[in-house]
């Protein structure tokens, strides 16, 4: 049908029935059951599911903060120091890098990861940062504060 | 170091025996720290899928030490699911009854409740004194450290640990200790 007026085009609903819901089942594929077979079920679901996948982008990105943060708390236990002063420290010391980089080395490089928490150790120790001490060892790491302070 | 040799971790993968012991550890503090081995939370693989945790096997737990009067106050639930079939228990009940008991729900209950959970507490093995079956003691090969110090009992002391101690004043000859 050919609409030539404007005032019929808002009658129009879409392209042809069988695409509008062929689109709509496209994405109820992996249902179960009527949810992917009949369209009055299948396209409640698919609203569902969309508004899931959009909440869910949010929520993958928290889901990722909160395993590298634990993954780097593991990293950083193991070098006697604690996340706070680690991160704090680090960025003090002009080191930015974020917690997925913190973590992929320190499970992949453990040996650069142990150089960043001496990095840490000694800045934290430098600035009189108040959950460490001189008692916390530290390899390699001279600066100015070590010299002056030890 | 050679390139190999910088990224060699032997064990990531394997499972580490664990050994702690509960003496005077207030066991819900502590059950946040074992809780870290049994789940592999202290690993830098650690993912909740990939079953990294480790065993840990807890000593004493008969001498563990709860804080305040929780002995007295703390109480637990438990419903048999018949009509009247709730049941309130102390904790010094509880503990008379099965010494392991206190420190097994502490742990139970710092973990999220998934599927997960009831494998993770298999792993856990949990014994009221220092009786551990010799095939379990050959496994450890990690002490995992105490919360606090046990301190000595005063009684614990020998007279001459008690005489040489330094003292601040010498009460006087005729002073009469009440």
């Amino acid at each position: 049908m050919v609409f030539t007026t404007a005032v019929n085009f808002i009658r129009a609903r879409g392209p042809d029935e069988l695409w509008r819901k062929r689109r709509i089942f496209k994405l109820a594929a992996h249902f179960i059951g009527r949810k992917r077979n009949c369209y009055s079920i299948a396209v409640r679901y698919v609203h569902r599911a969309l508004v899931y996948a959009t909440k869910g982008r949010k929520l993958k990105k928290l889901d990722m903060k909160d395993l590298w943060e634990t993954r780097i708390i593991a990293g950083v236990n193991e070098h006697d120091i604690d996340y706070r002063t680690f991160r704090e420290s680090l960025y003090r010391s002009d080191i930015l890098l974020n917690r997925k980089v913190l973590a992929d080395l320190a499970a992949w490089e453990p040996y650069t990861f142990k150089a960043l928490t001496d990095v840490a150790k000694r800045r934290a120790i430098d600035d009189g940062l108040a959950s460490i001490n001189n008692e916390h060892k530290v390899d390699g790491i001279i600066t100015r504060g070590a010299l002056t302070k030890s | 170091m050679s390139a190999l040799k910088r990224v060699q971790q032997w064990a990531t993968f394997a499972r580490i025996w664990h050994i702690y012991d509960a003496t005077w550890q207030n066991p819900f503090k502590s059950a946040e720290v074992v809780k870290k081995f049994l789940m592999g939370l202290y690993k830098p693989i650690y993912h909740p899928l990939n079953d990294c945790g480790d065993h840990v096997i807890i000593i004493n737990s008969g001498e563990i030490a709860l804080p305040g009067d929780e002995w007295k106050k703390r109480v637990y639930f438990h419903h048999t699911g018949y009509p009247g079939g709730a049941s309130w228990t102390l904790a010094w009940e509880l503990h008379t009854k099965d010494p392991t008991m206190i420190l097994k729900k502490a742990i139970y209950n710092s973990m999220d409740g998934n599927l997960q959970r009831r494998h993770t507490m298999q792993r856990l093995h949990i014994f009221p004194d220092a009786n551990v079956p010799k095939s379990l003691l050959d496994n450890v090969s990690n002490q995992i450290r105490q919360l606090r110090p046990v301190p000595t009992r005063l009684d614990r002391y020998t007279a001459e640990e008690v005489a040489s101690y330094p003292k601040l004043i010498d009460y006087p000859k005729d002073y009469i200790i009440r």
